[in-house]
């Protein structure tokens, strides 16, 4: 019998192979994905994200964990879609215009995607009226914004400000980070939630989607 | 005045070459580039402490070859010398001379990344700092990330990781008039072509960081923090501000 154990450590490894086998073996068996993803795939993610709080994961041991997580992902997938599964919540992401610093905003994405996000990735360089206009098209929950540079950070108050005058601000929430980005400067430009890492994204993403 | 200069070695050249026609007396001390690789908080912590240490007894004000950098100078607090900072994001605009050249330029440039003779000979050297590049993974090469991480894993690492580099389009090489021939400007053209990128030269100005150690301190253009205060990202075109320290 495929064993969700060695599931949970493949992913938290960054064993993508194992990862994928192992799912391939449990689907082979009937294995609910839905079990396969709360009692492995997200307690895997949860702990890697908890490595890398508190400094025994860096960056890419987190990367490979999303890796192999997206990989076993991908093959539930059309199986949750035919029986209507919803995703925990769909998410916009994006680094704002003039930015082309993408390592740390891929990483957020993964890491929402690893939590049971369904995550449309806009890349970098991303221009408000692109943010106005994939959250008309995809009806996103959350809204995720990135900057490295404090040069380009005023571009996230700018979009911000694009969303509420397409009257699409309301129906999402919003969530700013990137290195020099604080909770300060989240506030002032009337963002929802500020995150300051990867892990701690996902758990901000779960706050603003239960609030 | 005798002045304590506290700046970035990225702008080694450009400040001893200032320093040296300075009406002033100033005395220089260079800290390591990699200081921007630690985050905002353990930048301001590690210049804190070179503020801290300079003697109040011997100068009239602290100088900073600074700019927001990052937020890495957010914090930052005059202690019973002011500190002087040029109003900037970073050091490419007192490479370009003001902060309104460098925002026309930066925006109007998707993708520039900027080399000076301080971005190509200096700041190597993150183990200083007790930062190891592991920790990041950014700046691993290929054969490092293989041995630690096996192929499949290090190929993928590779093509995230490098992705900060590869999403740049064009390098721009600042030429400040204080080189002593064209090695800079040569390496650069080489790296652009190398890296199948665009490649500009343009004039840089020394006007800033001359202002700066010259003693001609226009509120516009640079932030004084008297004792007590503490700089803050202002997120406005003033760039930095104060705030009494707690």
């Amino acid at each position: 019998m495929a064993d969700l154990n060695k599931l949970y450590q493949a992913i938290l490894t960054g064993d993508q192979k194992t990862a994928v086998a192992v799912t391939e073996e449990a689907l082979a068996e009937k294995i609910d994905p839905q079990v396969l993803i709360n009692q492995a795939m997200i307690p895997a993610m949860n702990e890697a994200g908890a490595k890398f709080e508190c400094e025994e994961y860096f960056v890419p041991e987190l990367l490979l964990a999303a890796r192999a997580m997206k990989a076993s992902l991908a093959l539930l997938r059309p199986l949750l879609a035919e029986r209507g599964a919803e995703p925990v919540g769909r998410v916009v992401i994006g680094t704002v215009k003039g930015d082309l610093h993408d390592i740390g905003k891929n990483l957020v994405a993964s890491m929402l995607e690893g939590g049971g996000f369904e995550v449309h990735d806009l890349g970098a360089d991303v221009p408000a009226e692109k943010f106005v206009a994939a959250v008309r098209e995809k009806n996103p929950h959350l809204v995720c914004m990135s900057a490295l540079l404090t040069v380009t950070m005023p571009a996230m108050r700018t979009t911000i400000q694009a969303l509420k005058e397409a009257g699409v601000r309301d129906q999402v929430k919003v969530m700013v980070g990137g290195a020099p980005v604080t909770p300060d400067y989240a506030r002032e430009i009337g963002a929802d939630g500020y995150a300051d890492n990867a892990s701690s994204a996902v758990k901000k993403a779960r706050e603003l989607l239960a609030a | 005045m005798r002045l304590k200069l506290l700046s970035c070695e990225i702008l080694y050249r450009e400040m001893c070459a200032a320093v040296a026609r300075s009406p002033h007396q100033v005395d220089v001390e260079f800290l390591p580039k990699g200081l921007h690789d630690i985050g905002g908080a353990g930048m301001c912590a590690r210049l804190q402490a070179a503020v801290d240490k300079v003697d109040a007894s011997l100068y009239e004000a602290v100088l900073l070859g600074y700019a927001l950098c990052g937020n890495g100078v957010a914090g930052l607090t005059a202690r019973s010398l002011p500190l002087v900072l040029p109003r900037g994001h970073d050091c490419i605009t007192l490479f370009l001379g003001s902060r309104r050249r460098y925002e026309e330029y930066f925006l109007s440039n998707s993708g520039v990344y900027f080399k000076t003779t301080g971005w190509i000979e200096r700041g190597q050297n993150l183990e200083q700092l007790g930062l190891t590049r592991e920790k990041t993974g950014v700046g691993m090469s290929y054969e490092e990330l293989l041995a630690k991480y096996g192929e499949d894993n290090a190929q993928y690492l590779w093509e995230q990781l490098g992705g900060y580099t590869k999403n740049y389009r064009k390098l721009t090489y600042i030429e400040m008039g204080i080189e002593p021939d064209g090695r800079f400007e040569l390496a650069t053209r080489r790296e652009a072509a190398e890296r199948n990128m665009e490649f500009e030269k343009v004039r840089g100005d020394m006007r800033l960081i001359e202002k700066l150690v010259s003693g001609d301190w226009d509120p516009e253009e640079f932030l004084i923090v008297p004792p007590g205060h503490r700089i803050v990202a202002r997120y406005d075109e003033a760039i930095v501000g104060i705030e009494p320290a707690p």
